[in-house]
């Protein structure tokens, strides 16, 4: 608890000399960050962002700039303004650091960082320690009812926002700039969040759920169009796609049913062979070429049907032995596909090659791999991928949400919460927990027979135990039990290493390290499961708490 | 029959291993119900600890069995103890009230982080590095079938460790407070038993155990990578979980077990390429059939 003990001490020093000059403090803090956001960072011209000109907030800057007109806005007495402002002013302090030492490391020491993002540092840090005094809000932030036309437009914002952050995120090119761009969404979405956003927008998308899902259909078949014929990103979206779908089927196996399966993404890989297999792959051992629709139909059945046999004799365990149970399964997918090369055993799958030469995929004339122009907009053959995907996406979704809200879907959240009470209320727990394996099987197979043809080939090596883990930590990351949270978190781990392939040899490192900070903040993801969030934190408001007990078994109301 | 016995010596010699790495998984898992996935990493570690001490001795010493091997184990043990404490203290400590799957995922990010810790950050160990046989080299003929010494070196010593351990437990006043902690650590805390430090003591002792298979290991095959512990841990886990999990016996027998049928199994079917599989084929039919384990009588259903 040393983090939590240093930012008590920090409460506890500001408290007791900042508190009379709090609010002078916090409008000078303000004023500094807004005034150093428009004068020069860089010393030297070429750093991104025309950094080394003053007069406008270009670069990072203007990162810092809103973050700094936020916590002078949260200055103003409003509810959360404490966090909300705490959160701005760490934006800007943490923003400035990274581009001070980005100017320092690229230009040859700190004498190349000019004043402005010195002023912008002592102006959050300034802020910083004005926030730490504030008091504690008794009451949460609480946004009460709004007129109909007015719910409608923040939720429209709010994807209009979710669409541009994502486009403006690709288009930047540079590390530092990148790298502040995902701090200043964090913390600023953070700090929305403190006053209200968290506990509004969730809120709003349950009472208006078709109007929001079709505005994120919208902006989902709209991204294409934001990338002016570039295929680079689509390609990426199109993974992105086949991700997200595995990640619906694993959050189902995962996030509702409660069972943790650790070998995920070999199911993903049994429709990824079926795609290579019976496609008419140049380098196929059969000479198969079925029609697509037959193909994705087979390869979530074989998948569905390989999930079922895996099931039965495993899903009788719990907890723990499932995981490694399924971790053998995945290990045992791995190993046999690289060893049906016709030496160990028959050829099957090609060995440790795999198969390539995947044809595109052909839905009756039309080829997927050639480029459209629609509107004169030209869109690359990734994009007729991603249109495909983004039907299977929807599909999943709505499978997902039908089940969530199903008998079926209550089954599986009693199973997860007490197995022993669900089959003492009389559920079939062993049928229905094989459901929800053979449903996400069936999902991910799916998705790896599209994903074959878009890479145009398979090897065993995509289908380690870390793709497993991968997958795992898209949906833990985005928010167990939640769909717009298996979307981002599909999202986030198929841009960010993208983005930062600067980082190279550590990219593995960092995403350990990532598991374990994210466990340690915030376990319950990007857009929690509201009952999940409370398991989580139920032992955060525990006074005593006793050391040992290994899960919570307390009453959980509700959500 | 000597092919036979052959295997059954390598089956031993593995299971040995197994066994050793194993107990680690089976205490911890005992007494805070955690899945340690980094248990074969603190494994890993051992290994490039033993190999960091060989390194520094002069070429005097390394000659000298008595002088090396000791040192090296010891040294092996520091590291691994050191790093099983911080991960103790900084990633698991601060989950113990949360739902299984925090600590189990912390657990798995744990197990990368160090595994590309030891890749980027120790020297050349970007390939596999050469680890010294620092025994003498040679076999010793048990009726028609040869066994390397340092086979026997293994097998004893595991044997060794096992039976202290088992002492340890069951007689020490610590070994006590560990079963007492196992079977209800709310009731063990009211009779005076400082939980924390139980834990600790426990992953102290998890952790020495894993570097001296490490090590071991490391004289065994000739060389150590950061992948090691991967699947050797995967494999320890399964043989805890085939002797019973949370029972000391069990873990060491299930290791034997494991390591015998793997040795079996690869040479009477299908050869060495689905040497891995056999593992987890074992680890599957034992949990259809017994789901407790062969010696478990604690039932599999904590959930």
């Amino acid at each position: 608890m040393t983090i939590g003990q240093l930012a008590d001490r920090g409460t506890q020093l500001s408290r007791r000399y900042v508190t009379p000059v709090r609010l002078p403090a916090a409008g000078l803090g303000a004023v500094l960050a807004v005034l150093g956001s428009f004068l020069a960072w860089s010393g030297f011209a070429g750093f991104p962002g025309k950094m080394s000109l003053s007069g406008f907030p270009g670069g990072a800057r203007i990162f810092t700039l809103v973050l700094a007109i936020g916590f002078l806005l949260a200055a103003v007495r409003v509810n959360g303004r404490r966090k909300a402002g705490l959160l701005c002013a760490a934006g800007v302090v943490i923003i400035s650091a990274v581009n001070i030492y980005a100017i320092a490391d690229e230009g040859g020491g700190l004498v190349n960082v000019e004043i402005g993002a010195w002023i912008t540092l002592i102006g959050g840090l300034l802020a910083l320690a004005a926030f730490a005094s504030f008091p504690d809000e008794t009451d949460k932030a609480h946004v009460g009812r709004l007129p109909a036309v007015i719910e409608h437009v923040i939720l429209a914002a709010a994807v209009l926002i979710g669409l541009y952050s994502i486009v403006a995120a690709l288009a930047i090119e540079e590390p530092s700039r990148f790298v502040s761009f995902l701090f200043f969404v964090g913390f600023g979405v953070a700090a929305l969040s403190a006053l209200g956003a968290s506990e509004l927008l969730p809120r709003l998308y349950h009472k208006r759920q078709p109007f929001t899902l079709a505005l994120m259909l919208i902006a989902g078949l709209a991204f294409p169009v934001t990338q002016d014929g570039n295929a680079t990103w689509l390609r990426v979206a199109a993974s992105i796609g086949t991700l997200a779908i595995a990640a619906i089927g694993l959050n189902i196996v995962v996030g509702l049913a409660g069972l943790l399966d650790l070998g995920y993404i070999a199911f993903f890989g049994v429709g990824a062979y079926v795609g290579g297999i019976f496609s008419g792959a140049s380098r196929s051992p059969f000479d198969i070429h079925l029609p697509f629709v037959l193909v994705i139909v087979l390869g979530a059945v074989i998948a569905a049907t390989i999930g079922v046999v895996i099931g039965a004799p495993t899903l009788r365990l719990r907890g723990d032995y499932l995981a490694i149970v399924t971790l053998g399964f995945g290990e045992i997918f791995r190993i046999t596909a690289n060893n049906l090369d016709g030496e160990a055993g028959p050829n099957i799958t090609g060995g440790p090659n795999g198969i390539s030469g995947i044809p595109p995929l052909q839905l009756g004339s039309f080829d997927f791999s050639d480029r459209h122009t629609v509107f004169g907009i030209e869109l690359p053959g990734f994009a007729n991928y991603y249109f495909l995907e983004v039907l299977l996406v929807v599909l999943a979704m709505v499978a997902f949400s039908r089940l969530n809200a199903s008998r079926i879907g209550r089954a599986w959240v009693a199973i997860r919460e007490d197995e022993t009470a669900a089959a003492a209320m009389g559920i079939n727990t062993i049928n229905l927990k094989l459901m929800a394996f053979a449903i996400g099987a069936f999902l991910a197979g799916s998705a790896g027979t599209v994903s074959s043809h878009y890479a145009q080939q398979v090897s065993p090596d995509s289908f380690t135990f870390i793709e497993s883990v991968l997958l795992l930590a898209a949906v833990v990351l985005g928010g167990m039990g939640t769909i717009p949270g298996a979307l981002i978190g599909a999202a986030a781990l198929a841009i960010i290493p993208e983005k930062l392939r600067f980082i190279g040899e550590t990219r593995l490192l960092f995403f350990g390290l990532a598991l374990i900070l994210m466990m340690r903040f915030r376990p319950e993801g990007i857009v929690p499961n509201k009952r999940r969030a409370r398991e989580f934190h139920e032992a955060d408001n525990e006074t005593g708490g006793d050391a040992m007990s290994a899960a919570p078994g307390g009453p959980v109301s509700s959500s | 029959m000597t092919l036979f016995l052959q295997q059954l010596a390598n089956g031993t010699e593995a299971g040995a291993l197994y066994g050793l790495i194993a107990l680690g998984y089976t205490m911890v898992y005992g007494i805070i119900q955690l899945i340690n996935f980094a248990h074969g990493e603190i494994f890993m570690v051992g290994a490039f600890g033993g190999l960091t001490m060989y390194k520094l001795l002069p070429d005097s010493m390394t000659t000298n069995v008595f002088v090396a091997l000791p040192l090296v184990l010891l040294f092996a043990m520091v590291i691994s103890v050191a790093v099983a404490l911080v991960v103790e203290r900084f990633a698991y400590r601060p989950l113990r009230h949360s739902p299984r799957l925090a600590p189990l995922i912390t657990a798995i990010g744990v197990s990368i982080a160090l595994q590309e810790i030891v890749r980027l950050r120790y020297p050349d160990a970007k390939a596999p590095l050469p680890f010294p046989s620092i025994l003498a080299r040679g076999t010793i003929e048990i009726g028609s079938v040869s066994v390397a010494r340092i086979s026997v070196f293994i097998v004893v010593v595991a044997i060794l460790l096992m039976v202290l351990l088992q002492a340890f437990v069951a007689k020490s006043k610590t070994g006590r407070a560990m079963r007492a902690t196992a079977q209800d650590p709310d009731t063990a805390r009211l009779m005076g038993i400082n939980i924390d430090r139980i834990i600790v003591t426990t992953f102290i002792i998890g952790a020495m155990l894993a570097a001296v298979a490490g090590v071991m290991q490391g004289m065994r095959i000739g060389q150590i990578d950061q992948r090691m512990g991967f699947i050797a841990g995967i494999k320890a886990f399964t043989a805890a979980v085939l002797g019973g999990i949370g029972n000391i016996q069990g873990a060491v027998l299930g290791g034997f077990v494991l390591g015998i049928v793997e040795a079996m199994a690869t040479n009477y079917l299908g050869g060495g390429a689905w040497k891995d599989v056999w593992a987890f084929i074992v680890l599957i039919v034992v949990l259809v059939f017994r789901p407790n384990g062969l010696l478990g009588e604690r039932v599999a259903s904590r959930s």
